[in-house]
């Protein structure tokens, strides 16, 4: 499934009509199978443009497309991991509840709906905590409750925003591993939006940069030419490292002066 | 959970031996220094209970009184968790029904008694419909706020899962505003109480409030002190019994709101 932006425009709807635009002139176009990186200063709009893919807002300007047909809401084929440890998940359901809760819903059969919820919990290692409520859970724990919920879908589109922005920096370098192991297991397009240039280089096969905001735009695109697990040692990482660096930092400049 | 001494069998001792040393306390001081009829001894109240039950009265007045305010607060409360699961639910019924909600909460059901038996005369109806009114809009407005509280992410991922409107109301309003319910209904449960004693005390020939009130014009202190000190005893009994079903039957839908 190819996802695709056209001269897309967003603002919020206030109480006085429309707000400011939030993002302006997004082409995007993204292939089937891509590991995707949405990157930006804090605030730049990287949620609300997942958000438009997402199909929880609509576009005020222009055309966000799966496969040539226009979004109307959200649906199965794009899963969502909340950057949120909590709010997201149902806290009166056990992690087998809330990986079930989906499969429960579409009416998939008890033996199936356990299978698929076993192969899910498995994949990001949690099989063992299946009986457990999420507050007795840790934070990077919480993270992957809400991918198996995700994967137990089996969405063609994983969309993540910053699932793992709120976890400590060994956390979340292992699930940075696990969550591009998954990608590549189960196949299909991963749009994940980080502020953090290092994940994204650990993550993206490619990198959109966007401008600080109001009314943002994707400033530059970065191929990532290089084999999974990333080698942060490697001169191309070291290069693309500083590239970005130097073109984010003229961002965040643009909105302290 | 508070300190060491919370949960050790030492612990669990506190609480008894505080209430005999205050009823000791009572005892003693009302035998030395007060005048009897201010404040009789526990032991005097004691035996105006005993008497009250060698007439055949106390468990009447304990069970009509009871059985008033809790068909009034579980009826209250069945009409109240649907509306206010709408009126959080949609803005449309919020705005409807919000100027009657704010309007008719300010005016107490002790305001309406006398109303009350004027329209549904002064039999149980009119009692009970008192207990239900005072309820509902606790348990209304805390459903409805329970439910505008619920974080918009657990709609949206439900949306990822392709739940429908239908789907979300069950499966996600529903469970995520069992803690302001039961909540509200806790807080309903006391001003209940409130309630049926000033209805019994106007207009009544039973109840613990009838019973305070006659105790007082008959200068049966002893029973007018046991009629109050039913009153809390069985509030406290009540609350108790409510928190354990939140614990022990809703336990996983109402988590920490049943831990004080
Ligand atoms: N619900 C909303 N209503 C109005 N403005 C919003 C809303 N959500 C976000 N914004 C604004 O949109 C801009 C982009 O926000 P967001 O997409 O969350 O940025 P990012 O994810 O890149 O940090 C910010 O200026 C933010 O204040
Ligand atoms: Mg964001």
């Amino acid at each position: 499934m190819t996802i695709d932006l056209n001269q897309v425009a967003f603002s919020y709807a206030t109480t006085q009509g429309s707000g400011p635009l939030i993002l302006e002139n997004i082409d995007l176009t993204v292939p089937e199978g891509e590991f995707l990186i949405l990157l930006g200063p804090s605030g730049c709009g990287k949620s609300t443009l997942l958000r438009l893919i997402a199909g929880f807002d609509s576009a005020t300007r222009g055309r966000v497309t799966i496969d040539d047909k226009p979004i109307r809401g959200p649906g199965k084929d794009r899963g969502m991991v909340f950057q949120d440890l909590t709010s997201a998940l149902y806290e009166w359901l056990t992690v087998r509840g809330n990986v079930e809760f989906g499969l429960r819903i579409s009416g998939v059969k008890p033996e199936e709906r356990r299978s698929r919820c076993d192969e899910a919990l498995q994949m990001v290692n949690l099989l063992a905590h299946a009986d457990k409520f999420p507050d007795a859970l840790s934070g990077g724990m919480k993270q992957r409750v809400q991918i198996a919920r995700m994967l137990a879908m089996r969405p063609s589109i994983m969309l993540m925003d910053e699932p793992f922005a709120s976890l400590d920096a060994q956390t979340r370098q292992m699930l940075q591993n696990q969550m591009v192991s998954i990608w590549n297991d189960v196949g299909g397009t991963a749009i994940y939006v980080t502020h953090d240039i290092r994940e994204a280089l650990n993550l993206g096969q490619r990198i959109i940069l966007m401008s600080a905001g109001p009314a943002a735009g994707i400033k530059h695109t970065y191929d990532v030419p290089m084999d999974y697990p990333r080698n942060q040692t490697d001169p191309v990482y070291i290069d693309l490292l500083e590239r970005i660096s130097l073109d984010i930092e003229e961002e965040v400049k643009k909105v302290w002066v | 959970m508070s300190g060491k001494t919370g949960s050790t069998w030492r612990g669990q001792l506190i609480s008894p031996i505080a209430v005999i040393a205050g009823l000791l306390a009572w005892e003693i001081s009302a035998r030395l220094f007060i005048d009897p009829f201010f404040l009789p001894p526990v032991s005097v109240i004691f035996l105006g209970a005993v008497e009250l039950y060698q007439k055949d009265l106390l468990f009447v007045h304990i069970g009509v009184s009871m059985a008033r305010i809790l068909t009034g607060w579980v009826l209250g409360s069945l009409i109240a968790i649907p509306i206010g699961l709408i009126v959080g639910s949609f803005l449309t019924a919020k705005r409807i029904v919000d100027p009657f909600i704010h309007f008719l909460r300010f005016i107490p059901a002790i305001a309406l008694v006398t109303l009350f038996i004027v329209w549904f005369g002064v039999g149980e109806l009119s009692k009970i419909l008192l207990v239900m009114y005072a309820t509902s809009f606790i348990v209304l407005i805390n459903t409805a706020t329970g439910v505008g509280t619920i974080h918009e992410n657990k709609k949206l991922a439900a949306q990822t899962f392709g739940a429908n409107a239908w789907d979300i109301f069950l499966l996600v309003t529903i469970p995520a505003a069992m803690p302001s319910i039961y909540v509200g209904m806790r807080l309903a449960l006391a001003s209940s109480f409130l309630v049926i004693v000033a209805v019994e005390m106007l207009a009544a020939e039973s109840g613990l409030g009838y019973l305070i009130w006659t105790s007082k014009l008959y200068f049966k202190i002893d029973w007018m002190f046991v009629g109050i000190f039913l009153l809390g005893f069985l509030g406290l009994v009540s609350d108790y019994a409510w928190k354990m079903i939140g614990k022990h039957v809703l336990g996983r839908f109402v988590r920490e709101s049943a831990n004080y």
